[in-house]
C-alpha cells in the first residue's frame, strides 16, 4: 500500500506528532524528564524482545505499563515525588536491561533507527499514535484543568487521581511506540523540545499544543531527509534539527 | 433537607489528625461563614467536601447538587500559555455536572464579575492576583452551582473590589438560592453577611448564629490570649 520510503516518514511523523502532543502536557505538569526516565524502563523488555525473538513493541509495552502502573501504585501508597521514584525505576531497569541486551543490538536500542521497520512495526506505530492523539483530544480539558489545579478538577466532578494513572499510561504507550524512532537515549527530545518550542510562541493553549505537534512533524521529515543525505541514523538528526528550532524559538519568545 | 450534613467529621495528614469531631449542617440560601486561625483546617474542610482528602465520619451533600470551588489561591507560571477564555470553557464539555447554558457565554461571565472581555485573550498566568481571583469566581459561578465553597474570597482583593465580590456574592445567592460557604478572617464580613458561623480550631469551638455564638470568651478560646475583639456595627 505504502512503499517502504513513504512508511518511514508516515510513521516517523505521526509518531512525532503524538509525542509533541503529549510532550505539551507533560512540560506544563513538569513532567518532561519522566519521557527520559520511561524510556530506560522499556529497555529490559527490548532486550527480551532479541533474545526471545518476540516484537520489541510488544516487550517495550508490557514493561513501561508495569513500571508505570509501579510508580503509580508506589507514589500513592508513600507520596513520595514521582521523580524520585520514576529516577529509582529507570535505573533499575537501565541496568538490568543493559545486562542483558546483545552486545551487537546496543546502539539500535539506545538511538533506535525507524529505517528498519518491519511492516508490522509499520501499523503498530500508525495505530499508537493516532490512538495517543485521540485520547489526547479526549481528555485535552480534563488535562489542562486539573494541571491549573487539582482541586478545581475535583470540584468539576473529576478524579485527578484517575486522570493522573491516565496520563502516565498514554505516556508509557508513547514512549513504547517513539522508542523505535528515536530509541531509548533520545527518547525524551521527542517528547520535550517540539513542547518546548512551541511554549515560546504559542499564545493559547491551542496553539501550543497544535504547533507542539506540527514542529514534531516537521523535525521528523528533515531529520529523516537529512538522516537519508548524510547516513546519519534518523534519531539523532531529528534531536539536532529539533534543538536547532528550539534555539531559533527562543528569539521569538513573548 | 439541608443540602449539606457534616457529621463527626475527621481528617488526618499521614498520623497529623487535623480535623476532628466537626458536625454543621446548611440549608439552600444559608451562608455559613468558617472562621479560625491559620492552619486550623479551614481549606481542608473545604477539601474533604470535594472529595479530595480522605476522611473519616460522614459529609452528605444532597442529590444533584453541583459544587463550585473558589480555591484561595493557585500558583501559575506566568508563561502558562492558557487563556482566559480557555479557561473559562474548561468545564463547558468537560465537566459531568457543568454545562453552559444559554446566556452564559465566557463574556458574560467576566461581566458578571466586573471585567471586559478584553480580559478573554490574555493568559491567566500574567493577571494580578485580584484580576485571577475574579476569573476564578467567574469559573466557580459559571458551573451554575447549588453549593459554592469560598476560600477567603477577598484576601487579595483591595477594599473597593472586596465590597463588590461580596455584594456578587450576595446578588448571586438572592438570584440562584445558593448556599454559600465561605472561610473568612474578617469578622466584620461574618457578621454582615453570614447567617451561621463555624469556629475551628482542628477542632470545633463553636457552630450557629454569629451574634449568638461569637462571645468575647470563645473568640478568645478560638484565637487563643485575651485578644480584643470589636464587632463593628453597619448602619
Amino acid at each position: 500500500m505504502f512503499t517502504p520510503e513513504l512508511q518511514i516518514f508516515i510513521a516517523g511523523s505521526l509518531i512525532a506528532a503524538a509525542g509533541g502532543m503529549l510532550g505539551s502536557f507533560a512540560l506544563l505538569r513538569r513532567m518532561a524528564l519522566v519521557g527520559d526516565a520511561l524510556s530506560h524502563v522499556a529497555l529490559p523488555g527490548i532486550a527480551l524482545g532479541i533474545l526471545l525473538n518476540f516484537n520489541l513493541f510488544l516487550g517495550a509495552g508490557i514493561f513501561l505499563i508495569l513500571g508505570t502502573l509501579g510508580i503509580w501504585a508506589v507514589e500513592h501508597k508513600t507520596k513520595l515525588p514521582v521523580d524520585t521514584l520514576v529516577g529509582v525505576f529507570f535505573t533499575l531497569a537501565l541496568a538490568v536491561g543493559a545486562l542483558i541486551t546483545p552486545e551487537e543490538e546496543i546502539l539500535d536500542a539506545l538511538f533506535g533507527d525507524i529505517t528498519k521497520i518491519s511492516q508490522l512495526d509499520f501499523w503498530l506505530a500508525v495505530m499508537g499514535s493516532l490512538i495517543i492523539v485521540a485520547l489526547l483530544l479526549m481528555f485535552s480539558k480534563r488535562f489542562t484543568l486539573s494541571l491549573i489545579s487539582p482541586d478545581l478538577a475535583s470540584s468539576a466532578g473529576f478524579r485527578p487521581h484517575l486522570l493522573e494513572l491516565a496520563f502516565l499510561l498514554i505516556f508509557a504507550l508513547t514512549v513504547a511506540v517513539g522508542i523505535k524512532f528515536v530509541g531509548a537515549l533520545l527518547m525524551g527530545s521527542l517528547i520535550i523540545i517540539p513542547a518546548a518550542t512551541s511554549r515560546n510562541i504559542a499564545r493559547s493553549m491551542n496553539q501550543y499544543i497544535t504547533l507542539s505537534a506540527v514542529l514534531g512533524v516537521l523535525g521528523a521529515i528533515l531529520g529523516i531527509l537529512i538522516s537519508r543525505f548524510y547516513g546519519f541514523p534518523p534519531g539523532p538528526a531529528f534531536v539536532l534539527f529539533a534543538g536547532a528550532l528550539f534555539f531559533i524559538s527562543i528569539f521569538f519568545r513573548r | 433537607m439541608p443540602i449539606l450534613e457534616v457529621k463527626n467529621l475527621k481528617a488526618a495528614y499521614e498520623k497529623q489528625v487535623v480535623l476532628d469531631n466537626i458536625s454543621f449542617s446548611l440549608e439552600r440560601g444559608e451562608t455559613l461563614a468558617v472562621i479560625g486561625p491559620n492552619g486550623s483546617g479551614k481549606t481542608t474542610l473545604f477539601r474533604a467536601i470535594l472529595g479530595a482528602v480522605g476522611y473519616e465520619g460522614d459529609i452528605k451533600i444532597s442529590d444533584g447538587t453541583r459544587i463550585g470551588y473558589v480555591p484561595q489561591k493557585i500558583d501559575l507560571e506566568r508563561d502558562l500559555p492558557i487563556t482566559v477564555k480557555e479557561f473559562l470553557v474548561l468545564r463547558s464539555s468537560a465537566a459531568p455536572s457543568g454545562r453552559w447554558q444559554a446566556g452564559h457565554s465566557p463574556e458574560e461571565a467576566l461581566k458578571a464579575v466586573d471585567l471586559t472581555p478584553i480580559f478573554l485573550n490574555k493568559r491567566i498566568g500574567e493577571l494580578s492576583a485580584g484580576e485571577l481571583q475574579r476569573v476564578l469566581i467567574a469559573w466557580a459561578v459559571s458551573g451554575h452551582p447549588d453549593l459554592l465553597l469560598f476560600d477567603e474570597p477577598t484576601a487579595s482583593v483591595d477594599v473597593a473590589g472586596q465590597r463588590t465580590v461580596y455584594e456578587l456574592l450576595h446578588k448571586l445567592q438572592d438570584e440562584h438560592n445558593l448556599a454559600l460557604i465561605l472561610i473568612s478572617h474578617d469578622l466584620t464580613v461574618v457578621y454582615r453577611y453570614a447567617n451561621k458561623v463555624l469556629c475551628l480550631n482542628r477542632e470545633q469551638i463553636c457552630f450557629g448564629i454569629p451574634n449568638e455564638v461569637l462571645t468575647p470568651a470563645e473568640l478568645a478560646k478560638l484565637y487563643g490570649g485575651d485578644r480584643k475583639f470589636y464587632h463593628h456595627v453597619h448602619a
